[in-house]
């Protein structure tokens, strides 16, 4: 047993087989063969070795006219290691006296080999075990062939592995095979880490280096609540988890009884819980848990999953199946977000070149670069406005220029679909995120211009701590419950009851149960959140009083670092709610 | 003839026994019928698994002792003496 620790970004436990994703992409489908197999599974271990050996020996003849033989040798050495009686041996011998598939014996006995030489203590050595990683890649390909099914093509339950996970890649998981993933690079917020918790995946990342420690097919655990791996977990182990599995499906159970009660305090004030979605499909995760509305769409799936750019009509089909499920209660649509960890494939390159994309060309920024692809979003969300509650959000905005340009161009939109006397929706409210620093200290004048705010705690945390929430190195320097963090969303909310417009939080931090009763405090009455975490963000405000949540704020207003902060909330929080102390 | 034979031998080349050279001692030592051994201090490997001689962990200058034992043991240590002996420098058998 191993445990390997990593980010948590969606909560949960997964237990399973492991599907490693690798650079090659490929993975073991079957771990055991039936007994009346194992004799044939030898004769097609054998034949692929014959293969594997003969590929080798071509390589070698290769190399040895184009390089000279001190360069094919290691061809030659490949081929010894393959056709070593012992290690074929062991092989074989696991195959009969396990029933272990041929690819998955294989695997195991050659990554324990590869473990030895990395043992040895000698760099030289350690590094031949890249070596055994080949030939153990190279009888993989030959024993599965074409047999390599598709990771949106699964036919039986497993856990992804992977080093990395692009969006596009996380999106296409099913649902219905994938009970959860881990990934060895990747940070809380990327957004990678967001499809996980939409998807509802049970989901670390950032683990560091850990695949050549799994062999395929190997049991694992996804902790997805303290951020672990657990490779070939021991019985007590897995007893535990299992139990823990249950008991997440009795509280589940016991939160989904909530969907019908309002988020009210025990004093009477009515908080909206909305949900945060990205595609069309999870607003039956908000509806059936009793959203109060969808308090951010993000539209950047539409762009991330297609080579093309999507048309008017892409748009305008998805926001309508949104708006079609949720009636009268709002949406607000936030524009393209793009750029940063978000980069659809077509632009990969382009953004591949840029070496501080968080401060780059991105989000509004690129959609007031590029205006004819925004006016297309901009006409679709007014058309399909017509259907129910929408608004419209703008990302990323910085200055007040940048704020009147898009208005300007929605101006133009607005006359636009008049001209053309296309069925439109006029009055549709404009707000904006604020998540970075200069808009918060613009809030006054920015609050006289939109007619609502809405905090993205995510980016702004990481512009105001200056910290790269991806990158291992740092990423627990980013904190929700740094002081300053915690005034610059106080500056924002004085300045909207200032002004008398709507405020809501949108960012993660909104879905963690510690920071409900402050936010409370700190005079939010909308809060959006994760769709899983609705019922529980429910339950905590059924719990706590504005009155208590007012002296929570006051108290944690005048804590002075981050860790204080956080240890106090949860101290509260067990207080209030002991179901949602956290488990840590 | 058949019986028992030793002999000491010293690693030579920067790198020790690695990949390669062990690939060629597995392939020498897998020619001929005796059983063949490498014995390290208080390790002792099959000299025709080239895995366990890679684990012997045998840097440039170490010193080695070859065991052969039944029939072909005389050649066998002498033409595996005569690798090491080269440095295992032009003993590289192509596949074909």
């Amino acid at each position: 047993m191993q445990t390997r620790s990593g980010i948590a970004v969606s909560p949960g436990v997964a237990i399973g087989q492991a599907l490693l994703f690798g650079a090659e992409g490929f993975q073991i489908p079957q771990r055991f063969v039936s007994v009346d197999a194992v004799d044939s599974e030898i004769g097609r271990f054998q034949s692929a070795v014959d293969a594997v050996s003969a590929g080798l020996e071509e390589n070698q003849r290769v190399a040895s006219e184009r390089l000279g033989d001190e360069y094919a040798a290691i061809f030659g050495a490949h081929r010894m290691m393959l056709r070593d009686r012992k290690l074929i041996g062991e092989i074989e011998g696991l195959i009969r006296s396990k029933c272990f598939s041929p690819e998955f014996a294989a695997s195991r006995v050659l990554r324990n080999y590869a473990k030895v030489f990395q043992n040895l203590g000698n760099p030289y050595l350690a590094e031949r075990a890249a070596d055994v990683f080949d030939l153990e890649k190279r009888l993989l390909r030959t024993l599965l062939g074409e047999k390599r099914p598709e990771l949106s093509h699964l036919t039986e339950h497993v856990i992804i592995l992977a080093h990395n996970l692009t969006p596009s890649e996380t999106a296409g998981l099913d649902p219905d095979f994938v009970l959860g993933f881990a990934t060895e690079v990747g940070g809380r917020t990327s957004h990678t880490a967001i499809l996980a918790g939409a998807l509802e995946l049970p989901a670390v990342v950032g683990v560091g280096n850990f695949l050549a420690d799994v062999s395929p097919g190997e049991m694992v655990i996804i902790d997805g609540v303290r951020g672990e791996v657990i490779i070939d977990p021991d019985e007590a182990t897995l007893a535990k988890y299992r139990a823990s599995l249950e008991s997440q499906k009795q509280e589940n159970a016991r939160l989904a009884e909530l969907h019908e009660l309002p988020a009210t305090t025990p004093d009477g004030v009515r908080i909206q819980v909305m949900g945060n979605i990205e595609f069309p499909q999870e607003v039956a995760h908000c509806t059936e848990r009793g959203a109060d509305g969808i308090g951010l769409y993000r539209t950047e799936f539409l762009y991330l999953g297609s080579k093309t750019e999507p048309t008017e009509e892409d748009h305008y089909n998805a926001y309508r199946q949104v708006l079609d499920s949720m009636s009268d209660r709002p949406v607000v649509i936030r524009t393209l977000d793009l750029g940063a960890d978000k980069v659809p494939a077509s632009a990969a390159a382009f953004y591949d070149e840029i070496d501080n994309p968080a401060l780059g060309l991105r989000s509004i920024r690129l959609s007031l670069r590029d205006t004819p692809q925004f006016k297309i979003q901009l006409r679709a969300i007014l058309r399909a406005a017509v259907h129910g509650d929408v608004r419209i959000m703008f990302p990323l905005v910085t200055s007040l220029l940048e704020l009147r340009k898009a208005k300007m161009i929605l101006g133009d939109v607005v006359e636009d679909l008049d001209d053309a006397g296309i069925e439109f929706k006029r009055e549709v409210p404009v707000g904006m995120m604020v998540e970075v620093p200069a808009a918060v200290m613009l809030a006054d004048e920015f609050a006289r211009e939109v007619d609502f705010f809405s905090i993205g705690t995510n980016d702004l945390i990481q512009y105001a701590l200056a910290v790269d929430r991806s990158d291992p190195n740092v990423s627990s320097l980013y904190r929700a419950g740094d002081p300053s963090i915690l005034r610059l969303i106080q500056m924002v909310v004085d300045a909207a009851n200032r002004h008398g417009i709507n405020v809501t939080v949108c960012g993660q931090m909104s879905s963690d149960p510690r920071f409900i009763p402050l936010l409370v405090g700190m005079g939010l009455r909308t809060l959006s959140v994760t769709p899983i975490s609705i019922p529980e963000v429910k339950d905590i405000i059924r719990h706590v009083s504005v009155e208590q949540a007012d002296e929570i704020a006051r108290h944690a207003l005048a804590l002075d670092i981050a860790r204080d902060v956080e240890n106090y909330l949860r101290g509260e929080l067990s207080r209030i709610h002991p179901d949602h102390s956290p488990v840590d | 003839m058949s019986g028992s034979i030793a002999r000491k031998v010293l690693v030579k080349g920067e790198n020790g026994l690695h990949l390669v050279p062990c690939s060629q001692i597995a392939q020498c030592a897998g020619g001929f019928d005796c059983e063949i051994q490498i014995l390290k201090g208080d390790r002792t490997v099959d000299a025709s698994n080239i895995f366990d001689l890679m684990s012997l962990n045998a840097g440039h200058g170490c010193q080695l002792e070859l065991q052969a034992t039944g029939p072909g043991s005389d050649e066998a240590v002498a033409s595996l003496a005569e690798l090491f002996e080269s440095g295992f420098q032009g003993h590289v058998k192509r596949a074909d």
